[in-house]
């Protein structure tokens, strides 16, 4: 599937900004399963020594400076990119039983497993917890191949949990979202990931867009798409597997990727510094994913 | 003890016994006095106690006189404390150095090897001889900096390594200090001090000079930045509040670098910047002290206010060197201890000399059973460390600490690393009189220099205060020693000035301060004018309050009402009869507020510590001294105010006397001339205004202008030339208008019109005056076309040309302040995170 993808992030401040330093994640990486064609990154007010370097998870990441003051600030992304299912014919009754991916998580072979371990640790936004372990541990038995059993914790997020965009802000904890049973996709994300992790298994966060289809006879809204993430986790030999707990279903050619990382915070799509700006700026995303 | 030891002139020879297992510094195995240690002995011994009490009091005078100090974090109310420098030096024989030198080597060699595994292809990690762990869940791991690269042979440019000596001799790494090494500024003090208290003794032990070594460093930063031929180079400093500010500035100063701060350097282009006086300067090379976490916002840690914002991608896209790296924090990860033999046969295909401590992670399942069931005998540390967190140790805690350190070990066992509890060897130190056994450990430090590194001959020996303390930090409130690497042989002097072809751009820069430094200075100035004129003030007023002539109520009132103007606080309420006046003017909101400006003043002299001579930091000591006295109620009728109240004018005085006699005449010096210029004629024409601006009946309006005479320091001259009767027009003459009289505010607008004219200006061919020179002229017309009688005029009571024209003077020095701090000062914003929360992990 080819996708015209495009991201807009607005800030809106109370006060001038006179100066301010960016780091964008928001350039689709090109990976097994997708290629990124194009790809540009633009800004109003115009950006200054904007640079693209690789970054340590080996996603595309965007620096820039703007000099002239603002109050006013517009990022667009433009990408093309082309998808394509993951590994062809995984099946979720074969492959790696939990124990077996366990066993082998400990004791590794090779040095592509030992690198994956650094997935298995605590980060800066996911800690491991008894209660995300005793969430999902019931669903990971020791003769279940790992997909299988991922896909039924995928399952159980999607039905006990409640998509509610106004229930959290990137900042919430974990426990808060466990107590309430709400949250967004980063949420969900965060979530299994944590209980993955809580388990002895290796995860990553993905960030990206998804392709929502609009209902039957209806235009798709543009704009009304925004970005989305899902996680990845690892069987020692077979590589990673994408899982979406928010629509339920493994990632598949809908899901675009841009970056990769321990959690949310290591792939931030818009991050930087501000000088002014006052107090409470308002911020607006939009991202359409149109088929080409 | 004491009285059984026979008579002796000198110090008494070591009849200590070194406590338990430790090793002693002085004595081998058969007791005897190690043959390198022999000299310093017998001469000690011929010294006796009262010259030696000299010689410790001569030392403490050089620091001070240096300002080396040491910020204590735990301490708000006065953290600086005198750098501690103990008198007997360390020493080590040039024989053994050679051995420990090369071990050092070795272990520089390969962190710089191990470095550039970590942010490069973690060849370690893939092939199992780190376990992923011990890197991935390190706090000092940034992954921010992986595959930042340094021009030239090294990663690592300045590597510290803290040791101590076993029983059987030999040494011991105990840890290693990568980021932002501190120390070898202390070290090079201490070694100015000896040398000047012990010259002899120095001299004839022929110990191994430091200044190769710190040429060693310069030329290797200057060799950082192949480009340039003048390379810009700055310290980076956390500022005046940091422990080791003291060395910062030394360093600085010693190296010919710029001392920065955080405000002082801006990102723009992909460049880094230093803001001064005539706009931004390239900056080619950072030495940094700071650490990783806090050098930049955008990308490491979020709320620091001690880094650049964009510093880490202009290092990156290789405009700028930062030494030591930034992630190589890494390298301070003590696991690493752990497996550092695996480590050196990966990477140098042998087992490194220098042994390291013995380490147990608790990473590791074996390793934290061993922990957990060994509490008692190990020290127990965090593998990151942070301010408020400490190393414990089992030996010394109580039970329920051991239970709280558990449960920490239990919950993070990553996070955690043990080590044995090993006794230092002993060093002889002077403790009332005679020489006491004391723990030590030796900091060396390396700097990479073409192909290899070079090692510091000596280093930073510290000494615990007690003789069982288990943890030597100066933090805790350890001592120094000088360390002495002793040769046979005298050695060939090196002097430090640099070979020609390696100038930096400061030794060519006179005149470009960061403009921070400047806007310091020109309050320094400001500030200590002001203070100097409350206490002249308050001097003044006490004398005539508490004369014998009794005062009329009016003339008190108006006295009360220029201190509370002249101090901001509210006018003192003080009875005519009340005898005990020493204690009202000696107590409340006056002496805080005289406080007040004071310290603010010591604030901007350590902010422009640099330029200040070690003369002119000597006065400043005083001043700091002098400002608890000031506070602090007097037992009443022990102290007048004058007691308290002169030497502090005294020293206010030579303070400007100095900064005018050994100030070399840059943009700094004038900065300040122009600061204590203005806020003198301010402070002036607010006097002038208060004291003379009623109307009094004779011979109140003779004495009040004798109060204003004498303040101003104008008494004695008047007297000379017009006898003693006051008369007001001539009086006012002296003070207003007399363009000789040093205190007048004439006086004080010429001098800052002469310092305004040197300010650097946009060039342009109009002829225009720039606003700052625009307003002085008006204000200098102003005050030159007064006329005496016209401003003497009584107009109902009051003299009111004379307190408009006051008025509109003040008005005009403010609108001076205010435009040179928009002209030349730096105004940040307050920066702010574009998306909220930090998540650091820190």
């Amino acid at each position: 599937m080819r996708y015209r993808i495009r991201h807009i992030t607005e800030y809106k401040y109370a006060d001038r900004v006179s100066y301010c330093y960016n780091l964008a994640h928001m350039t689709p990486r090109t990976t097994g399963r997708q290629t990124c064609h194009t790809s540009r990154v633009e800004a109003s007010p115009i950006a200054v020594s904007g640079h693209l370097r690789e970054d340590y998870f080996g996603n595309t990441a965007f620096h820039f400076e703007i000099q002239k003051p603002h109050r006013e600030l517009v990022i667009t992304a433009t990408s093309e990119v082309e998808t394509r299912p993951q590994t062809g014919g995984i099946s979720l009754d074969m492959g790696l039983t939990c124990a077996e991916v366990l066993r082998q998580m400990r004791n590794p072979a090779t040095g592509d497993v030992l690198l994956a371990r650094e997935y298995q640790m605590d980060s800066a936004m996911i800690k491991a917890a008894p209660e995300l372990k005793a969430f999902a541990e019931d669903l990971f038995e020791p003769d279940r191949p790992l997909l299988n059993a991922v896909s039924a914790l995928t399952d159980r997020i999607f039905t006990e949990f409640e998509y509610s965009p106004l229930a959290t802000t990137i900042a919430t904890p974990l426990s808060e979202v466990m107590a309430s049973r709400k949250g967004v996709c980063q949420d969900f994300a965060h979530l299994q990931i944590a209980c993955l992790r809580s388990l002895g298994f290796a995860a990553k966060y993905v960030s990206g867009y998804i392709e929502t289809l609009p209902p039957e006879g209806q235009e798709k809204m543009v704009g009304a798409d925004a970005t989305h993430a899902w996680l990845s986790v690892y069987s020692p030999e077979e590589g990673w597997f994408e899982f979406d707990p928010t629509n339920n279903t493994m990632a598949g050619e809908q899901h675009i990727i841009t970056a990769w990382g321990r959690d949310f915070y290591d792939v931030t799509p818009l991050r930087g510094v501000i000088f002014g700006g006052g107090t409470d700026p308002v911020m607006g995303v939009s991202v359409d994913v149109a088929r080409i | 003890m004491s009285a059984e030891l026979p008579q002796q002139t000198g110090l008494n020879t070591l009849d200590y016994n070194v406590p338990g297992l430790a090793g002693d510094e002085v004595r081998g195995a058969d007791g005897e006095i190690k043959p390198h240690w022999a000299y310093l002995l017998d001469s000690l011994k011929s010294i006796t106690p009262e010259a030696l009490d000299e010689r410790q009091q001569k030392a403490m005078r050089l620091l001070r006189d240096d300002g080396a100090s040491y910020n204590v974090y735990t301490d708000d109310i006065n953290p600086a404390r005198i750098w501690g420098l103990d008198l007997v030096p360390n020493i080590i024989g040039s024989d053994e150095w050679g051995d420990i030198e090369s071990g050092l080597l070795e272990r520089a060699e390969l962190l710089n090897l191990l470095l550039r595994d970590l942010y490069g292809p973690r060849q370690l990690i893939r092939t199992g001889v780190i376990p992923p762990e011990g890197l991935f869940a390190h706090r000092g791991f940034l992954r921010a900096c992986h595959g930042i690269k340094m021009p030239g042979d090294h990663e690592l440019i300045v590597h510290a390594v803290d040791m101590i000596r076993r029983e059987d001799g030999s040494m011991l790494v105990l840890s290693d200090r990568t980021q932002a090494p501190s120390g070898m500024g202390y070290a090079l003090e201490n070694r100015t001090v000896m040398s000047r208290v012990f010259p002899s003794l120095f001299r004839d032990s022929h110990v191994h000079r430091l200044a190769a070594f710190f040429q060693q460093l310069r030329a290797k930063l200057i060799s950082l930045c192949p480009h340039q031929s003048r390379p810009r180079i700055a310290v980076l400093t956390p500022g005046p509040r940091n422990e080791t500010y003291f060395e910062h500035a030394y360093l600085a100063n010693y190296l010919g670098f710029y001392l920065v701060q955080s405000d002082d350097l801006v990102v723009r282009n992909g460049f880094l910047w230093m803001k001064s006086l005539d706009g931004l300067n390239r900056v080619d090379v950072l030495l940094r002290r700071v650490d990783d976490w806090f050098c930049d916002p955008v990308e490491l840690r979020s709320d620091s206010r001690l880094g650049v914002a964009g510093l880490l991608d202009v290092v990156r896209s290789g405009n700028l060197v930062v030494a030591n790296p930034l992630g190589s924090g890494v390298l301070e990860n003590p696991v690493l201890m752990k497996y550092l033999p695996a480590i050196s046969k990966a990477l140098l295909g042998r087992e490194l000399r220098l042994p390291s401590v013995e380490t147990w992670w608790c990473g590791e399942r074996k390793d934290r059973e061993y922990v957990l069931t060994h509490l008692e005998q190990l020290v127990v540390k965090p593998t990151f460390r942070m301010t408020g967190q400490f190393a414990v140790s089992g030996a010394h805690a109580t039970k329920e600490q051991l239970a709280e350190l558990k449960a920490r070990i239990e919950a993070e066992p990553m996070q955690y690393i043990a080590q044995p509890l090993l006794p230092s060897s002993y060093l002889p130190t002077l403790k009332d009189q005679s020489l006491q056994p004391r723990p030590a450990i030796l900091r060396s430090y390396a700097i990479a220099g073409t192909g290899s590194y070079s090692i510091m001959p000596g280093g930073l020996t510290r000494v615990g205060l007690e003789d069982d303390q288990f943890i030597i930090s100066s933090q805790t409130g350890a001592s120094s020693k000088d360390t002495w690497v002793v040769a046979s042989e005298p050695e060939r002097e090196v002097s430090n000035l640099p070979s020609g072809d390696e100038q930096t751009a400061r030794d060519t820069d006179l005149v470009n301060l960061p403009s921070r430094v400047l806007e310091n200075l020109f309050w320094l100035g400001r500030y200590a004018e002001r203070a100097e004129a409350a206490l002249r003030i308050l001097r003044t007023s006490y004398s005539f309050l508490n004369g014998e002539e009794p005062l009329t109520p009016e003339l008190r009132a108006y006295l009360l009402q220029v201190i509370a103007e002249a101090t901001s606080t509210p006018v003192m309420n003080v009875p005519p009869t009340d005898s005990d006046m020493t204690r009202q003017l000696l107590e409340g909101p006056v002496h805080n507020a005289i406080g007040n400006m004071l310290n603010s003043m010591l604030f901007c002299a350590d902010e422009a510590k640099e330029l200040l001579t070690s003369d002119t930091y000597r006065v400043i000591n005083d001043i700091r001294d002098t400002i608890p006295a000031l506070s602090i109620s007097q037992p009443s009728g022990m102290m007048s105010p004058e007691d308290v109240l002169n030497p502090l004018v005294t020293a206010l005085m030579a303070l400007s006397g100095l900064s005018h006699e050994s100030m070399v005449r840059g943009y700094g010096w004038r900065f300040l001339e122009i600061g204590r210029r203005l806020e003198r004629a301010m402070q002036s024409a607010a006097l002038i205004s208060g004291l003379l601006g009623p109307v009094l009946p004779e011979p109140e309006q003779s004495r009040i202008t004798e109060a204003l005479l004498l303040i101003m320091e104008g008494l004695i001259s008047y007297r000379r030339r017009h006898g003693a009767r006051i008369a007001l027009q001539t009086g006012l003459d002296l003070v207003l208008l007399d363009p000789s009289n040093p205190r007048s505010i004439m006086y004080q607008l010429e001098k800052m019109q002469v310092q305004l004219r040197e300010m650097p200006n946009k060039k342009t061919y109009l002829h225009e005056l720039p606003a700052v020179e625009r307003v002085l002229v008006e204000a200098l017309s102003r005050i030159r076309l007064l006329s005496l009688s016209e401003t003497c005029a009584d107009d109902s009571g009051a003299r009111k040309k004379l307190k408009v024209t006051m008025q509109e003077q003040k008005a005009a020095m403010i609108q001076i302040s205010n435009l040179i701090s928009d002209r030349y000062f730096d105004h940040r914003e307050q920066s702010q995170q574009l998306v909220s929360g930090q998540w650091e992990g820190l």
